[in-house]
């Protein structure tokens, strides 16, 4: 929290000594010997000493910055919906004694089981990322269009709440049309253990 | 090396703290180009650190062209802080006491 002061603080004094020695009349002849303002030049050893651990010290911390970035990146999600699912899909992270969530090709995969729920022992990923769904069946993949006037995904939240069973992370969304989703907003969700005997939601 | 020395250090502290703030962009925060200006701003006073080792009067000019350029995000920054401090916080809610023998009443002043 100190940082962003020390930042000001510091930038205060460099622009403040920058401005005086280049407005300051350059001293010469007699009158130019080394001092605070216009201290003497180092000499070349110094300089080529100075450069080289710069130069080391910004590519080391570059390095490091963008190790760190490639760390934090959040993985995105692959939503694997039954094929003709509609209504909410429920999926609840960090649950004890559940499967852990494989990867494929840089993303996290998510098969949603028939009932719309489903538990992994896996964390919820925060972050900027880019999910994408697709439809499942026995004859391949169909994506799910998440945006557009053919949407299906709606409502999507994620969030913590403390029930009979703990803690709990989870994320939800909705499969439907704008219309189907727009009739279930009335009707309420299925909440934690009730979810287990939950089946598809009946849509007309 | 006191030019050195405090060119450096305030280029690799305003570096970082705008590279944080510029790490934010992972978790969806919009990146602000005045973030994006200060972090060029660092880089020109490290290169300015190097300069005032050699030609210390060059250098400040330099330095104070990248200072001015940092303060295009620090001005505006620290002025917002320093209004938000300040501000006084507008009332949502105001006790009005109670009467003997009355219930207590509140006043409720929205927007």
């Amino acid at each position: 929290m100190i940082l962003p002061y020390l930042a000001a603080v510091l930038l205060a004094l460099a622009t403040a000594y920058s401005a005086v020695v280049s407005f300051r009349q350059k001293p010469e002849g007699e009158s130019a010997r080394p001092s605070w303002i216009f201290p003497g030049r180092t000499n070349r050893p110094t300089r080529i000493f100075v450069g080289i651990a710069m130069l080391i010290l910004v590519i080391g911390l570059g390095m490091r910055f963008a190790a760190n970035s490639r760390n934090s990146a959040p993985r995105s999600f692959r939503f694997l919906i039954p094929e003709g699912y509609r209504g909410w899909v429920r999926v609840e992270f960090e649950i004890p004694g559940a499967p852990a969530l494989p990867a494929e090709r840089g993303q996290t995969v998510i098969k949603i089981p028939p009932p719309g729920l489903l538990r992994t022992s896996s964390p919820e990923q925060y972050g900027w990322a880019r999910d994408t769904y697709v439809f499942y069946s026995s004859a391949g993949l169909r994506p799910i269009p998440d945006s557009g006037p053919a949407r299906l995904i709606w409502g999507k939240i994620n969030g913590e709440e403390t029930g009979p069973s703990g803690k709990r992370k989870y994320e939800e969304f909705f499969v439907g049309n704008e219309q189907q989703y727009k009739d279930q907003i009335d009707q309420p969700k299925p909440k934690d253990s009730s979810w287990d005997s939950h089946s598809p939601v009946a849509i007309p | 090396m006191l030019p050195f020395v405090l060119y450096f250090v305030t280029a690799v502290v305003t570096g970082f703290h705008v590279y944080t703030l510029l790490s934010f962009a992972v978790y969806g925060v919009p990146v602000n180009l005045l973030e994006l200006l200060s972090l060029v701003g660092s880089f020109c006073l490290l290169i300015a650190a190097y300069v005032s080792l050699f030609r210390p009067h060059a250098a400040a000019r330099w330095a104070l062209l990248a200072c001015l350029v940092m303060w295009s995000f620090y001005a505006p920054a620290i002025a917002k802080i320093v209004r938000t401090r300040w501000a006084k916080p507008a009332a949502v809610s105001q006790f009005m006491g109670a009467t003997v023998g009355a219930t207590s009443k509140h006043l409720f002043i929205m927007g």
